[in-house]
């Protein structure tokens, strides 16, 4: 468990999100371990399920054998899906035993970070698939054919939209020399939303790279847009960075233009110092990017986000930011 | 408390269905032929299939009248309750289930006599959801009583030499209620300025309002009478931000440019009553939502009763 | 020092007793009912029973010195479990002799009691004060009254400036002296009470507590005892409001809509401090009717949620208890009873919405009602009916009352239980040829279908409707409906368990009561038994569907009478024939369910019942020859 004291800031500005996910976890895990008890319960196990369900008031009024008899709970499930819920239940358990750190991951050495988020959220693809089989389960609709994969780990590639709604977010803890912004883009979508603590010297302005019109991007070095982070219903990408990066938000929500999008609280200047694999060229790439992107078009220098522009053709705008984007993610012709 | 909620269906859908229109179709309407109903009932029905909306997500709450009859039409959930209450459902049913796609039709009647202070109320809690007034300025159901919004004059069953009030004006009082975010009028004959409008509604977060001006060819035949037949009548209000309707510049040449964030605008627009207006009054995404400030974190059972053996402990001897 | 101190008392005079009755009254703002709740939870810990309730005045800022104002608290401390307010009340302490008045003239204060006095006022510069003084006096002369008084005040100046704020700990200091409360554990209530103030507060109030005790050593003839029994269980103290807002947290619920109505608002009061940290909202509707329909969404949508009002609130619900019904959406209602009809008594105790429960709502429209009778039952009863609302599919409605609301006594802490809690919601695909209703032609039960199902995709309706929820007028249609509705209140009560009697099985009379009475029924006909009447009492929790076998149980009794806190004619008063009476409602309820000819005795004095009263009602009503 790292101690930075930024990786608590990052999930507890997630912690809506994340006691969502816990709760279907361990909700789901509950359901799946009375079903498999009562599989096995005799009238008079029944019975006392019923009283306990009634409560202390019911005690010596309600009949809890007449009660239980009157309301069967469950359905008895054949061997095949017993099993599955077995299996379902091992990963819950396991999931819901991570606690918060269920949303943790950390970029470990010779690893990468698109990688390591992409195993972290098998795993949480595999919860989503331990969920369904409980549900399925308990409603005697578990076909081995059809179901079992679901408690394969999927890759965040093969979800389909619908769980890519419910992506669990993550922090992950990352060194600055493995901050390669590129990676993030394949989990931009749904709602998934992810939050770097970025670790020792990093290159000032990776984020930029990641801004698309509908992805919230956030740099921050002290928390700063963490909370309008976790009220977008979009996909969202963050880093918390070390002091003397660019902050900036990119809030798809403020406006149509990228420069009404788009705040820039602070843009370091050249010279830049390499890290890792970043050259310093590289770097000012970014930064000017950044500065571009802000900046008001037709406009004399105005401040970044600045009302009252001078109207621009909205299609001419927005062609001039999708083949920008398209030239540097490096995906042409598929917009 | 909506994560398992939303998750099942992820498996139904998981060779991505494509609803067809009639996919959203119920019982058979049975409102009479000419209603102005039907026209809204299809274009809600475009709507849901148009954004793809799955039908077991999406919930018709209404509450008593002819208007109040569109869930039964639509296979979607659907609650049809009480004469003038169908806002406070709606808002338990967007508050305990905030995942749910939530449109309420409500009649004049319904929205602004009986539910008045209702619609007040939701308007300023602005929770998210499409709420349609169809308003054809008469008590339909109940056969031809007048209502607020009954046009002053008009011999009704309950004022026989004529309707006593100016008719009460829904949009001036939607934009005077603090906290309102979304307020538009539409007409059901002018089906595409319809589903644009119920379009700009439904995409809007935040509790839209919708008046509908709705023909009752039974009770009030003659009410928007000349409005359908002689198009200057009409105003429509446009802006990129709001509704536009291409196909209509040719028939209501008369239009406005109009920013529907501009709320004392929109509130001197309300008022000028010669000419129909039709458009987004008023529209503010940046309003509060109760629903978002009342969101709290699901807990498990397990966690309910640690926290809730400490609160015992405030108690304790 | 003080006028009233004598020189060098005679040791002072124990009274050893089973129970005793103590008040602290003082305009409101003097801090009167921080030193009874303490002295009460003091007196809970060291192992008595205690019942304690407010006195609180109708008005929100009354004028000072005025009857009207007295605002304070009653604690009633036994040495076994207390479970009613008891009778009159034996010890006193008032800061003036206006609020003891009204205390007075409502017949609060035993024959014999010891009123402790402010004096103060006798010695006022205003003429008219020592004036009312004086008449005050007179008035309470007509009694046997032993009244002492104290120049509180002037003994608090004697360590701190402002005596107004602070009496009240010099009077829990006397209070500590004479009924010997440990002051330890007093101090320890004290450090807590003021757990947000500064640590002078703090020390002033120990101070001024210490030299109350002190002066009443000195200066007060009588110690009173009652033994204590310390408890083997753990325990907690709250009021019956307290309990049903940590029992709906305890039910899994998650939404209580309410709009604010006396004597109910406190349960919103608790649970919206602390909902939110359990996954639970309150919200607060425009209005009574919005607050049930929110509920009734939220329910309809998702899990139960509850609403929680009092007598005028319930009228406006009404239409939308109907919908509830009609839909067989689950919902619990509690309503937290007062005085009626219309605002009525707002903060005093009723039990007369009970036939307005049941039968309030238009057309046919059965529906379960409960009633705690005890402050525990307020918290294990948000349990059952979250549960039976959820089962059977159909409206709840909890009827507790002001008595209960107000009155703060001990019981067992509960042992949680996560089966308590509402399973997360199913949202698996309905089953091929699910309907909305798919009523079991036999019981009427049906299962359940929230909106987010796939497959599903019901309009539920208010209108008549068949089992597919299709609006159907025809006859059979609703005749069956009707049925299945109705038929869910016959099944519960299948499941039901008979009452049992408490006291012999059978005998001369039969009190049945139902809600707060019970404390204060069983403690009457305890003393009628020992005035050996043949007297037993029963008392229901379930008035929809009612418990079973009554009638057997009626049966073994000569005669059976109801006990209720709502209006009924006396059998002798003017114009009153047997056939025009109006009736007690349970006993309008029994007489319709059993065919027995149950009498009734009901009081509305806006007050709970003191067991002397029934005691009197008891021996007025056991058969002649009846007893021995
Ligand atoms: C509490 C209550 N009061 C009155 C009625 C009778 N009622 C049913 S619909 C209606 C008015 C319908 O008019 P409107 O709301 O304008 O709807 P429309 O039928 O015109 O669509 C009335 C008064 C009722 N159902 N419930
Ligand atoms: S009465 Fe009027 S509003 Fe009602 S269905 Fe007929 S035409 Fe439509
Ligand atoms: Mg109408």
């Amino acid at each position: 468990m790292p101690s930075d004291p930024r990786v608590a800031q990052a999930l507890s500005a997630l912690a809506q999100p994340i006691a969502e996910f816990r709760a279907a976890v361990q909700g789901a895990l509950a359901q799946a371990d009375a079903f498999m008890a009562a599989q096995t319960a005799d009238a008079a196990t029944l019975a006392s399920h019923a009283a306990a369900q009634l409560g202390v008031f019911a005690k010596s009024h309600v009949d809890p054998a007449k009660f239980a008899a009157m309301f069967p709970t469950v359905a008895t499930a054949d061997k095949e899906s017993q099993k599955a819920l077995e299996k379902a239940a091992t990963i819950l358990r396991r999931v819901a035993a991570q606690g918060e750190d269920m949303a943790l991951a950390t970029v470990s050495d010779g690893r990468k970070l698109g990688a390591t988020i992409d195993t972290a959220l098998a795993g949480a693809g595999q919860a989503f698939g331990a969920i369904i089989i409980t549900e399925l389960v308990r409603g005697s609709r578990y076909k081995k054919a059809e179901h079992e994969k679901l408690l394969d780990p999927t890759e965040f590639r093969a979800w389909n939209n619908a769980e890519r709604r419910f992506a669990p977010p993550l922090v992950v803890v990352v060194n600055g020399a493995d901050l390669h912004a590129g990676a993030l883009l394949d989990f931009a979508d749904g709602r998934e939303k992810i939050v770097l603590v970025v670790e020792g010297a990093a290159p000032p302005a990776a984020l930029v790279r990641c801004i698309t019109p509908g992805t919230f991007v956030l740099q921050t070095v002290d928390g700063t847009g963490l909370d309008r982070l976790a009220g977008y219903e979009g996909p969202a990408i963050a880093a918390l960075l070390p002091e003397g990066a660019a902050t900036f938000m990119h809030d798809p929500t403020a406006g149509k233009e990228p420069w009404q999008r788009l705040t820039v609280p602070f843009l370091p200047s050249a010279p830049f110092k390499a890290v890792g694999g970043f050259s310093a060229w590289q770097m000012e790439q970014d930064v000017k990017m950044l500065a571009d992107l802000a900046r008001t078009p037709f406009a004399v220098p105005a401040a970044p986000g600045a009302k009252g522009a001078p109207a621009l053709g909205a299609g001419e705008a927005v062609d001039r930011i999708a083949s920008w984007l398209l030239e540097t993610s490096g995906i042409k012709g598929t917009a | 408390m909506s994560y398992t909620c939303g998750m099942l269906p992820v498996l139904d859908q998981h060779e991505d269905h494509h609803y067809e229109m009639s996919e959203y179709e119920g019982a058979k309407a049975r409102w009479c032929p000419g209603c102005g109903d039907h026209s809204i009932l299809t274009a809600v029905q475009r709507l849901l299939a148009a954004e793809q909306l799955a039908p077991e997500q999406t919930m018709m709450v209404s509450g008593i009248g002819c208007s109040s009859r569109l869930p039964h039409y639509m296979k979607t959930y659907g609650f049809h309750g009480l004469h003038g209450r169908a806002l406070p459902v709606a808002t338990g049913i967007k508050l305990h289930r905030p995942e749910l796609t939530v449109f309420v039709t409500m009649g004049d009647g319904d929205c602004t006599s009986i539910g008045a202070g209702h619609w007040v109320h939701a308007m300023r809690y602005n929770v998210d959801m499409t709420a349609m007034l169809l308003d054809n300025g008469i008590y339909g159901l109940t056969k031809m009583q007048t209502s607020p919004t009954t046009p002053q004059g008009f011999k009704s069953n309950t004022q026989p030499f004529g309707t006593l009030l100016p008719p009460l004006n829904p949009l001036e009082i939607a934009l005077g209620v603090t906290n309102a975010s979304f307020v538009a009028q539409t007409a059901e004959w002018a089906p595409s300025h319809l589903y644009a409008t119920l379009r700009a509604a439904y995409k809007h977060k935040g509790f839209s309002f919708v008046r509908i001006l709705q023909r009752c060819p039974v009770f009030t035949p003659a009410i928007y009478q000349k409005a359908v037949q002689d198009p200057a009548r009409i105003q429509l209000l446009v802006h990129d931000d709001g509704v536009v309707t291409p196909d209509l510049e040719k028939i209501y040449k008369s239009q406005l440019h109009h920013d529907p964030r501009d709320l004392a605008a929109a509130r001197s627009l309300a008022e000028q009553t010669e000419t129909i207006k039709l458009g987004v009054f008023y529209k503010n995404p940046s309003k509060p939502r109760y629903e978002e400030s009342r969101r709290v974190a699901p807990r498990t059972p397990a966690e309910r009763i640690a926290l809730l053996e400490k609160e015992f402990a405030r108690y304790a001897v | 020092m003080s006028a009233s101190a004598t020189a060098a008392p005679a040791p002072p005079k124990v009274l050893r007793v089973p129970e005793h009755t103590v008040e602290i009254v003082s305009d409101s703002g003097e801090g009167a009912q921080k030193c009874g709740q303490i002295f009460a939870a003091v007196s809970a810990k060291m192992g008595n029973g205690v019942w304690t309730v407010e006195l609180i005045p109708a008005e929100i800022q009354p004028p000072p010195r005025v009857p009207e104002g007295a605002s304070g608290n009653r604690i009633r401390v036994g040495e076994n479990a207390v479970t009613n307010w008891g009778d009159r009340t034996d010890l006193v302490i008032a800061f003036n002799e206006q609020v003891l008045l009204a205390r007075h003239r409502v017949d609060a204060l035993a024959d014999d009691a010891l009123l402790l006095i402010e004096d103060k006022w006798a010695r006022s510069e205003d003429p008219d004060i020592v004036a009312q003084w004086e008449a005050a006096l007179k008035e309470l002369s007509s009694k046997h009254y032993r009244i002492i008084p104290v120049a509180m005040e002037d003994e608090c100046l004697t360590i701190v400036d402002n005596p107004r704020k602070g009496k009240n700990m010099f009077a829990l200091g006397m209070l500590a002296r004479i009924y010997g409360r440990d002051m330890e554990l007093i101090k320890a209530q004290i450090a807590y009470a003021f757990r947000k103030k500064s640590e002078e507060v703090y020390t002033q109030n120990v101070a001024l507590l210490e030299l109350g005790f002190h002066w009443a050593e000195d200066n007060i003839d009588i110690r009173v005892e009652i033994p204590t029994h310390a408890s083997d269980k753990p325990l907690v103290v709250m009021n019956g409001n307290e309990a049903i807002a940590m029992g709906s947290i305890a039910s899994g619920m998650e939404l209580c809509a309410m709009y604010p109505i006396t004597p109910a608002t406190s349960v919103s009061h608790l649970l919206s401090e602390v909902f939110e940290r359990f996954g639970g909202i309150v919200h607060q509707a425009e209005d009574e009717i919005a607050a049930v329909g929110v509920a009734i969404g939220a329910s309809y949508a998702g899990k139960v949620a509850f609403t929680i009002t009092s007598g005028p609130g319930m009228a406006l619900k009404t239409e939308f208890l109907g919908l509830a019904v009609m839909t067989e959406t689950p919902l619990v209602l509690v309503n937290v009873q007062r005085g009626g009809p219309s605002t009525g008594l707002p903060t005093k105790v009723e039990q007369s919405d009970m036939l307005a429960a049941l039968y309030g709502q238009t057309g046919d429209s059965p529906h379960i009602v409960m009633a705690p009778a005890t402050i525990e039952e307020c918290f294990h009863i948000m349990i059952t009916a979250r549960r039976l609302a959820e089962t059977f599919r159909t409206l709840v409605m909890v009827l507790s009352d002001a008595n209960l609301a107000t009155g703060v006594s001990p019981y067992p802490t509960p042992t949680l239980d996560e089966a308590w809690q509402a399973a997360p919601l199913d949202l698996a695909p309905v089953k091929e040829g699910q309907k909305a209703y798919g009523w079991n032609k036999e019981t009427g039960l049906s299962e359940r279908i929230i909106p987010g199902r796939p497959g599903g995709m019901f309009t539920l309706t208010g209108l008549a409707h068949d089992d597919r929820s299709k609006v159907a007028y025809s006859s059979d249609i609703h005749q069956h409906s009707s049925a299945m509705r109705s038929r869910k209140m016959a099944v519960l009560q299948s499941l039901l368990v008979p009452p049992t009697v408490y006291g012999d099985a059978s005998g001369d009379l039969l009190v049945v009561g139902w809600g707060s009475t019970k404390g204060a029924i069983e403690e009457a006909v305890d003393r009628a038994r020992k005035e050996g009447l043949k007297v037993s009492s029963l008392h229901l929790r379930f008035l929809s569907p009612l418990e079973p076998g009554l009638k057997d149980i009626f049966k073994r009794f000569k005669k059976v009478m109801t006990v209720e806190i709502n209006y009924s004619d006396e059998p002798d008063d003017p114009y009153i024939t047997e056939e025009n009476r109006r009736r007690g409602q349970l006993s309008i309820l029994l007489r319709n369910a059993t065919l027995v000819d149950v009498d009734c005795w009901g009081r509305v004095p806006g007050e709970p019942l003191r067991p002397m009263s029934i005691v009197e009602a008891i021996r007025g009503r056991v058969p002649r020859g009846g007893a021995k």
